[in-house]
């Protein structure tokens, strides 16, 4: 009868190169992390805005198609100008990047409270546990230590903020029945992908940073807290208390770390064309419904006002009911129609350069390596 | 060769923890001692290749210390001296964590956590946060950790610190098993002189980054040739002083006389100084000294008895 060893056995399996070792912390990193009921919820709930942008692609490609598909959901289209009722696919890049310019700003908040869950024990509790010298007797390196953390963060941003964009896009594209939507909308699908890399790398720099920076994972949470809402805090009081300046860069808005996130996405969404196009019809709705208010056109039809100001029929009123009085000064306020276009500049574009963000995010990039290069040190130094 | 170094020096600032050491250790099981701040614990760091020395070069499992750092950690495991854990980890995953570290699937690693957590005796809690384990389980733990991926080297970082006495038994077992019955070279570092001597065949000793003596165990306690002891029954000052006026040294304690022979004098002459002055022997051997001795005597040699102090047998 065979006896058999039940001691140490020897092991002649097969390994993975070093060049992946990084991955294996990145995986353990989610493992843990998935764990969290919170996170799973947080990665769920995220999911809805992509939902509603895939339903809105979808909508808008059949509404290209004038598709009978749509005819549930016409009473959708009725408050557009005649303009891009006439002619869809002249403002299909328009309509596509602000369709991601909204997506994108709402699922950075996401993003900013992902990073608040997940980051904070990446690398304090590993500092608590004394793990450093576990992992760096293995054969990785810091960078790939390093890479692995970084992978636990940007692994979760992306599933919030690429993987959603890119499979709207596809749906979006799928619905719409014609392959130049590629052609005109490519720029918005490759600014979606570098925007989430760009958010998902200068996140993770600077939360691995700040996680290093303490063994107690609720005061990492709070730092983050404070990079992420004092910073816009900060911003936003003193753009109120310098709001009747002369400087019209705004560079105050440089200080919040989430504003300029937000600029470097107008810049690869290139919002500002699309707020160019929208802005030409806001102008346009402005002249015709002062036109309407002058009342000298004969067959005019009366107008109200539906979104950015434009002109739209008015809906029947029943034969004995009241007319009512006009808004007060609405039309041929010349102040009103300028401060109007302001807005809708103010929500799609900056008025300074996106390199300045850039370089914001740069900075703070270099110095989140420099803190954790001092930080999570190598066993090169005196015990 | 299990490892060699050639003329390592190593500073941090103005602190030298090595001079210019050179040493060559075949494979086996080692014993590495020396006192607190003798550089044990740098010289295992050159080993893995965890820091960059000022000079010298060097070899582990034929692998390039220099140029080939993370292929010599694949081949060798460590137990490091500190409590160190992967947090919120129970046992098994912290061994199959480790394992997939080191380039291992995950079903490779976690079958082969199971496998090893059976070896180390840590079977019936490899379902517990490894937070929750005592000191010696966590030691356990860490060697489980250190053999996961099999190595060809096993690096000891006074692995029995602040063990009780069962399971430092049971842990110097498992390390002597793993180096005499499956192959395994180990480098074991220790204050614990019994424990280097019980797992160890060959020993090094440094002091103050230096190398002040290294062999095999064995070779190192055998004294001179010329060297022996002697127990009487009575009258020790007798024949002390008999071997004496022979030219002999001859150091008496209690019965026993600890005796060195001049050049030319035979083994045979204590026998007919013990029967010319009527003292009866009752044992005479070889003199064999204690590792404790051997390792005293290396300080001594090395000039460096001041740091003893520190040392910790």
């Amino acid at each position: 009868m065979p006896i058999f060893d039940q001691g140490y056995q020897h092991w002649n399996g097969a390994l993975t190169s070093h060049a992946r070792r990084w991955w294996a912390v990145t995986r353990q990193g989610l493992r843990a992390q998935l764990r969290n009921r919170r996170t799973k919820y947080l990665v769920i709930s995220a999911w809805v805005p992509a939902l509603l942008l895939a339903a809105f692609l979808a909508l808008w490609g059949l509404f290209e198609q004038k598709s009978s598909l749509l005819q549930p959901f016409f009473f959708l289209f009725q408050a557009l100008p005649d303009e891009i009722k006439q002619g869809p696919k002249a403002y299909r890049t328009t309509i596509w990047t602000v369709a991601f310019h909204w997506f994108l700003w709402i699922e950075l908040g996401v993003s900013m409270l992902l990073v608040l869950l997940v980051g904070p024990d990446l690398i304090s509790q590993d500092l608590r546990f004394n793990a450093i010298p576990l992992y760096l007797s293995r054969p990785m390196r810091r960078f790939d230590y390093f890479l692995g953390k970084l992978g636990v963060i940007a692994t979760f941003l992306a599933a919030v903020l690429i993987v959603p964009a890119v499979l709207a896009y596809v749906i979006g594209v799928g619905f719409s029945m014609d392959i130049s939507v590629v052609r005109d909308t490519w720029r918005i699908l490759a600014g979606s992908v570098a925007y989430g890399l760009i958010v998902a790398v200068v996140c993770g720099l600077v939360m691995l940073a700040l996680s290093s920076l303490s063994r107690n994972s609720r005061l990492v949470a709070m730092m983050w807290a404070g990079v992420w809402l004092i910073t816009w805090m900060i911003s936003g009081a003193v753009g109120e208390s310098l709001e009747d300046s002369k400087i019209k860069t705004r560079p105050w808005e440089l200080i919040s770390f989430t504003n300029n996130l937000h600029r470097i996405r107008q810049s690869l969404l290139d919002t500002g064309s699309a707020a160019r196009q929208l802005e030409q019809l806001v102008v346009k709705a402005q002249e015709a419904a002062k036109t309407v208010a002058g009342g000298s056109l004969p067959g005019m039809q009366e107008t109200r006002r539906g979104p950015f100001g434009i002109r739209l029929p008015m809906r029947r009123r029943p034969n004995n009911a009241a007319v009512p009085p006009p808004p007060p000064d609405v039309f041929g306020n010349r102040e009103d129609d300028s401060r109007q276009i302001q807005q809708l500049r103010d929500l799609f574009e900056s008025p300074y350069p996106w390199t300045w963000s850039a370089g914001v995010l740069l900075g703070l990039s270099v110095l989140a390596v420099g803190v954790l290069s001092t930080r999570v040190r190598s066993l090169d130094r005196l015990k | 060769m299990l490892f060699e170094l050639e003329s390592i020096t190593k500073t941090y600032g103005k602190v030298t923890a090595l001079r210019n050491l050179s040493v060559s250790m075949p494979k086996g099981a080692i014993g590495l001692l020396g006192p607190n701040g003798s550089g044990k614990t740098t010289m295992i760091r050159t080993l893995l290749g965890l820091i960059s020395i000022d000079s010298g070069k060097g070899r582990v499992l034929g692998r390039d210390i220099l140029k080939e750092r993370l292929d010599i950690r694949q081949t060798v495991g460590f137990v490091p001296e500190d409590e160190c854990l992967f947090p919120g980890l129970a046992g098994v995953d912290f061994v199959s964590y480790a394992g997939e570290l080191c380039g291992m699937g995950p079903r490779d690693a976690m079958q082969r956590a199971h496998e090893v957590l059976d070896y180390v005796g840590l079977s019936e809690a490899r379902y517990r946060k490894a937070e929750t384990y005592s000191t010696g389980m966590k030691q356990r733990l860490k060697l489980a950790a250190a053999i996961v991926h099999d190595p060809q080297l096993l690096i000891l970082d006074e692995p029995t610190n602040g063990m009780d006495p069962k399971g430092r038994d049971e842990l110097l077992a498992m390390s002597r098993g793993l180096a005499h019955e499956k192959g395994m070279s180990l480098l074991f570092s220790s204050h614990l002189l019994p424990d280097v001597e019980f797992v160890c065949d060959h020993v090094m000793v440094l002091g103050a980054g230096r190398l002040l003596a290294s062999g095999r165990i064995d070779d190192l306690k055998k004294g001179a040739e010329r060297e022996f002891e002697v127990r009487v029954k009575h009258d020790p000052q007798r024949l002390a002083a008999a071997l004496r006026a022979e030219g002999a040294v001859a150091e008496q304690d209690a019965d026993k006389i600890t005796i060195e022979l001049p050049i030319g004098t035979e083994l045979v002459q204590i026998w007919q100084l013990a029967q010319r002055t009527g003292v009866q022997v009752r044992s005479l051997r070889p003199k064999r000294n204690t590792l404790e001795q051997v390792f005293l005597d290396a300080l001594a040699a090395g000039g460096k008895e001041k740091e003893m102090p520190n040392a910790d047998f």
